[in-house]
């Protein structure tokens, strides 16, 4: 019962969210050269066709009146033409989104297998060489743009090793997209290449704080071994704020699969928004964002349940 | 007065001359400065001692690789690699600094009055950051840049409106802390102002926190500005930065013309590190909380 | 109960010999000698106390007994357990040790069991670790320990988490696993002292008990004289990382022989429990109030969370006189005390202060209102911004009523106050940073008096010092109420200060008043149950008094 209030508030809560994104991107549609006819019908659009279009939809009306309606026709599934390619947006985005989803998880779960270990590691040799080593490594490669690490590892597995192919698989279905694993291995690294170095880092200093904690004392006084110590308790411990932090690193990674997938010309939704910034399509754009905000906060909002199962503190309501 | 047995004091070292000494311990942190002023010299001071043309072409010095001439080699229309360079990154330097402070002071302001009013109002203002959030710096930056090209100053204004939202958190965080601190709650309970509070009280004591959050906003920037005009959408020819550099130097590298990339690649990477390194460092020093 | 689990061959006589232990710990600002050649032992079956105050080393040497000692730490000498090296011994070895042939007991029941693990889990576990058992058997085993310590429904509640638990419950569970394994030695540091009173009597007296049925030796590490008179058998004072005194609890806390031991004693608040009532002058009864509470009730949280933290709780605070508001943790005492100052609005009833209603009041009319106030509140630390100076700190109530005052005359009223509360004036140029925390909370009470209130609201002023510092600070309010003339809202926990420096008390309970009265008449003859049970809880620091009180405590639960 009580799961249930909490899920519905919090349901409550990413709705408004929601919503606030599509007053921004209400605002922005609004805020086009020429206004939003243009930017439905395109540059070459004479003034007589921009006048009866704004007629026709309502736009000589006040702006939360035009809100509502635009809220009514995105109800609706509908989210305009785009007109360089001349399809409905919708269905662009739903032939793409699913193989942004497949990169942006598997960056992901890479990420995080090799995270997750690396920062207890560095938390229980703390301040030795060896963390001193990857915590540079980690500064490095958070602080190196995706594409140019992309870049680096396109020169040298594939210009000078022949390893791996430079662009990622070139299916239009998620399964096309799995036939061709070793096109995938230089997109997902680069992918998860920032999130390693980020989660590492959360990890070592959540493994610290919990280091210090009294329940350890206390374990080690009843005679555990610093080994079970760290895997018995330690590690679900840590974990906690490393998921809640995952909720909010998801419009990062996807962030960084718009620069992956053009760099490797991945057809997916990046690829797709990157196309249309450059001929100016301005509803597969304004798709695009809107679809995106909403994973990142399906996104977010799951995060908050694995974290309300893994911790049962969380579920009554007290930390 | 007879005497009475004290406890020692908290603290014999005052709290500024403790994180001074902590932060110059750490090795990292000190590396990550002398990089920073490093770059600020080579940037601003080198052009002066090493003087290029970066506005007119030069179609007979093309495609130079390095040598005595060009330290650095050439370009595609004949500039001078490593001026190009230093003038990169006086771009890429001052935007990034200039976005990243813009984008703190945003965010301070908007999470010290969200974590002090609290309530419906810190809910609702708490909603508008988790918007902003959800939606992806990257995505957003394109789309604004569909509408209109910014010029510097403009790009700054466009990249800070995006990047406030991490310190807002931070700050609210802080300021949630302080204000149910006891010398608040003394403050409030002997007829002190809210005024009184924030100004004398709370915005003081949450400096080390903003600092920090500065350090990281700027590090931030300096990336987001590559990669902003990576996609080429930042400054505008012949001006360039760091991440033009690279969009231009793209296909080259391909084809073998490796001092076009690597040379604005490390320095991006390296002065990003350093500013992470020292936003680290002034974390522990400071003893503040965990950034995001 | 069963003998202990291993009988060693050879009979060893006790079962914690320490000899010329060394301390050192290497810190940011240098190297700080914590321990200086301390020797001590505990036999089987007796019970030591190790008393001092904060900084006198009591809890390193409890620590180094166990091989605990923080990465920082140094430590030199002899220590040794059942027969076993303990300085210098491999962490193998240690691990051995602990759990098994010593057990501790911690002072925060909060933090000190694993939020993310079961509370049987966690018992069957130090079980585990030094026998091989099969979990089942195990788990049983910690079923019947959680019996054992006095936790209703074990059954049940051993696949509860730590957080279901209340505090004294979860001291219960650590001591569960500390006896797990029948220990020749259990160190008890503090275990009592984050607890509320009531729960305190109950923990010694099931460590009692414990120690009686199994022969064990106990380290007990306190700097509370009651439970020293309670428990031991035999107590070491220990100042600055020395041993100064060390006797048969009688002896010591009788007829002490050191100077230090003397004057420790004599700075303990001492309940008055059998001496006839002698009520101090009545406060002037037709004078009106200076703050009010009427029926005021108070909520947090909203729906099914909601916290009741005051249900129609009524007090008054005359001129001149002080009122203790007492109760344990939960009982509303600090959200009463911030309902008077205004911190926390009331969702029913009225408050006033100085005659007017504070609910209705705003804006300069209440800050002109609480210009009257002055408050001290618990924590030293937090009690004033670090980055103010002291002359700071204590001005800024001048600054915020007074903004006719030059410079000159502020600097001097600061000099004024400060040495009212016998700091010299020369301090106002230091930072916070620099003082102790007496020292912090007398500035603390400077700044209250800068603008000569008419109300001084402490809440748990000294509960953080050490006791000897907490008696000058006592004595600084006590001397100043009588020259300048304020009315006190006093709240503490602790009834003996209560005792000593309000003239009536209001005790409350679980949100409500449970009774008010002249001070010595209510808690020299209770009218209520709880509040008999709340007085008897709380030791005296006089062996035999204690031992009186204890018999006659037993006698009343059983008739």
């Amino acid at each position: 019962m009580e799961t249930l209030v909490y899920l519905a508030r919090r349901l409550a809560q990413a709705l408004v969210v929601i919503l606030i994104v599509t007053v921004v991107v209400f605002c922005l549609l609004h805020a086009l050269p020429g206004g939003p006819a243009r930017g439905i019908l395109g540059p070459q659009a004479t003034a007589q066709q921009i006048a009866a279009f704004n007629h026709e939809q309502g736009l000589d009306r006040p702006l939360p009146v035009q809100y509502v309606y635009y809220l009514g026709t995105l109800l609706h599934g509908d989210l305009g033409t785009s007109y360089t390619l001349n399809e409905a947006v919708s269905r662009l985005i739903e032939q793409r989104l699913p193989k942004t989803l497949v990169l942006t998880v598997l960056s992901a779960l890479v990420g995080l297998l090799l995270a997750i270990p690396l920062g207890m590691w560095q938390a229980v040799r703390r301040n030795k060489p060896a963390d001193y080593v990857i915590t540079t490594l980690s500064f490095v490669a958070y602080s190196t743009p995706v594409y140019f690490l992309g870049l680096v590892l396109v020169l040298v597995f594939t210009q000078t090793l022949r390893w791996f192919p430079s662009q990622a698989p070139q299916g239009d279905t998620v399964a096309q997209v799995f036939a061709d694993p070793a096109a995938l291995v230089l997109p997902v690294v680069t992918g998860a290449a920032s999130m390693v170095a980020v989660f590492s880092r959360y990890m070592r200093a959540a493994t610290l704080e919990n280091l210090s904690e009294d329940y350890v004392r206390t374990a080690r006084a009843g005679g555990a071994r610093q080994g079970a110590i760290l895997f018995r308790h330690v590690f679900r411990n840590s974990l906690t704020p490393v998921i809640a932090m995952l909720g909010y690193y998801v419009p990062v990674l996807f962030g960084g699969a718009l620069v992956v997938e053009q760099l490797f010309n991945y057809p997916g939704m990046g690829l797709l928004f990157w196309s249309a910034a450059q001929s100016s399509d301005y509803p597969v754009l304004l798709g695009c964002v809107l679809v995106i905000s909403v994973a990142t906060v399906v996104g977010t909002l799951l995060a908050d349940v694995v974290q309300r199962i893994v911790d049962p503190r969380v579920k009554a309501g007290r930390t | 007065m007879t005497a009475v047995l004290q406890t020692a004091p908290v603290e014999a070292v005052a709290g500024y001359r403790l994180s001074l000494r902590r932060f110059t311990r750490n090795k990292l942190a000190v590396a990550g400065l002398s990089v920073v002023v490093l770059f600020l010299l080579f940037c601003f001071v080198g052009p002066l001692l090493y003087s290029t043309d970066q506005t007119h072409t030069d179609l007979t010095q093309v495609n130079l690789g390095p040598g005595a001439a060009h330290w650095l080699g050439t370009d595609a229309v004949g500039h001078d690699e490593l001026g190009r360079l230093m003038y990169g990154g006086r771009v890429s330097l001052l935007v990034g600094l200039a976005a990243g402070l813009l984008a703190t002071v945003i965010g301070t302001l908007w999470g010290a009055a969200a974590g002090y009013a609290g309530g419906w109002v810190d809910a609702v203002m708490m909603r508008v950051v988790d918007a902003g959030i959800a939606i992806p710096a990257l995505f957003i930056l394109l789309v604004v840049s569909a509408i209109t090209t910014p010029d510097t100053l403009g790009l700054i204004v466009v990249l800070g409106l995006v990047s406030w939202l991490v310190p807002s958190r931070l700050v609210r965080a802080e300021t949630l802390t302080l204000k149910s601190r006891d010398y608040v709650l003394t403050l409030r309970a002997t007829g002190g102002t809210h005024g009184r509070a924030i100004t004398r009280h709370i915005l003081p004591n949450s400096v080390s926190t903003i600092v920090v959050a500065a350090t990281f906003q700027i590090a931030d920037a300096i990336l987001l500005v590559a990669y902003v005009s990576y996609l080429g959408l930042g400054v505008q020819p012949p001006k360039t930065d760091w991440g033009g550099m690279l969009s231009a130097g793209l296909t080259a590298a391909y084809s073998g013309r490796w001092w076009l990339i690597v040379p604005p690649g490390l320095a991006i990477i390296l002065v990003v590190c350093a500013f992470n390194a020292i936003g680290d460092g002034l974390r522990d020093a400071f003893d503040v909380r965990g950034r995001g | 109960m069963s003998a202990r689990v291993n009988v060693p061959e050879k009979v060893v006589e006790n079962v914690l010999e320490v000899e010329g232990l060394e301390v050192t710990f290497t810190t940011d600002t240098g190297d700080v000698p914590a321990v200086c050649d301390v020797a001590l032992h505990v036999r089987p079956g007796e019970t030591l106390a190790l008393v001092g105050e904060s900084g006198s080393g009591k809890s390193t040497v409890a620590l180094a007994a166990m091989g605990l000692l923080p990465g920082n730490a140094r430590a030199s000498g002899r220590v040794t357990v059942d027969g076993t090296e303990v300085v210098g011994a491999g962490e193998a070895e240690l691990a051995r040790l602990r759990g098994r042939t010593a057990s501790m007991v911690f002072q925060e029941p909060a933090t000190a069991l694993d939020p993310l693990t079961r509370v049987g889990a966690q018992i069957a576990e130090v079980i585990r670790n030094h026998r091989t058992v099969p979990r089942a058997e195990a788990a049983r085993e910690a079923v019947e320990l959680l019996r054992r310590v006095g936790i209703p429904e074990p059954e049940r509640r051993a696949s509860a988490f730590p957080f279901q638990l209340s505090g004294g419950q979860r001291q219960r569970v650590v001591i569960a696993m500390a006896i797990a394994n029948s220990p020749g030695l259990l160190i008890a540091d503090e275990p009592t002292t984050a607890l509320d009173v009531t729960v305190q009597a109950e923990i010694l007296d099931l460590l009692r008990g414990l120690a009686a049925d199994s022969g064990t030796g106990v380290l007990l590490v306190t700097h509370n004289m009651g439970v020293v008179a309670d428990f031991a058998d035999r107590v070491a004072v220990m100042l600055r990382g020395e041993v100064v005194e060390t006797g048969p609890v009688e002896e010591v806390l009788l007829r002490p022989g050191h100077e230090y031991t003397r004057r420790l004693l004599a700075a303990v608040p001492r309940l008055v429990v059998d001496e006839p009532a002698d009520d101090s002058a009545a406060p002037a009864e037709g004078a009106a109030p200076v703050v009010q509470l009427r029926d005021v009730s108070v909520h947090f949280g909203r729906g099914r969370r909601t916290v009741r933290a005051l249900q129609e709780v009524s007090l008054a605070v005359r001129p001149g006189e002080t009122v203790g508001l007492v109760g344990e943790s939960g009982s509303g005492k600090s959200t009463a005390a911030r309902v008077a100052l205004g911190l926390v609005p009331s969702a029913a009833g009225t408050v006033s202060l100085f005659g007017a209603d504070l609910g209705r009041t705003r804006g300069r009319a209440r800050r002109a209102l609480l210009s009257g106030v002055g408050v001290v509140l618990q924590d030293p630390v937090a009690s004033l911004d670090a980055r103010m100076s002291v002359g700071e700190c204590v001005a800024e109530p001048l600054r915020m009523h007074r903004r006719d005052m030059s410079g000159p005359e502020r600097r001097a009223r600061v000099a004024e106050v400060l040495e009212l509360v016998r700091l010299p004036k020369e301090l106002a140029g230091r930072g916070p940073r620099e003082l102790s925390g007496g020292q912090r909370q007398r500035v603390s009470l400077a700044r209250a008096l800068a603008l000569q209130p008419r109300l001084l609201v402490a809440d748990e002023p000294t509960s953080a010092l050490d006791v000897s510092v907490q008696q000058t600070v006592l004595e600084v309010i006590a001397e100043l109420q009588g020259e300048l003339g304020f009315a006190c809202l006093f709240v503490s926990h602790d009834l003996a200060v209560v005792q000593q420096f309000a003239q009536r008390v209001v005790v409350m309970r679980a949100g409500r008043v449970e009774e008010e009265g002249p001070t010595m008449t209510t808690l020299l003859r209770p009218e209520s149950d709880y509040t008999r049970r709340l007085i008897a809880s709380v030791p005296v620091p006089d062996p035999v008094a204690q031992r009186r009180r204890r018999a006659l405590s037993r006698t009343e639960a059983t008739a």
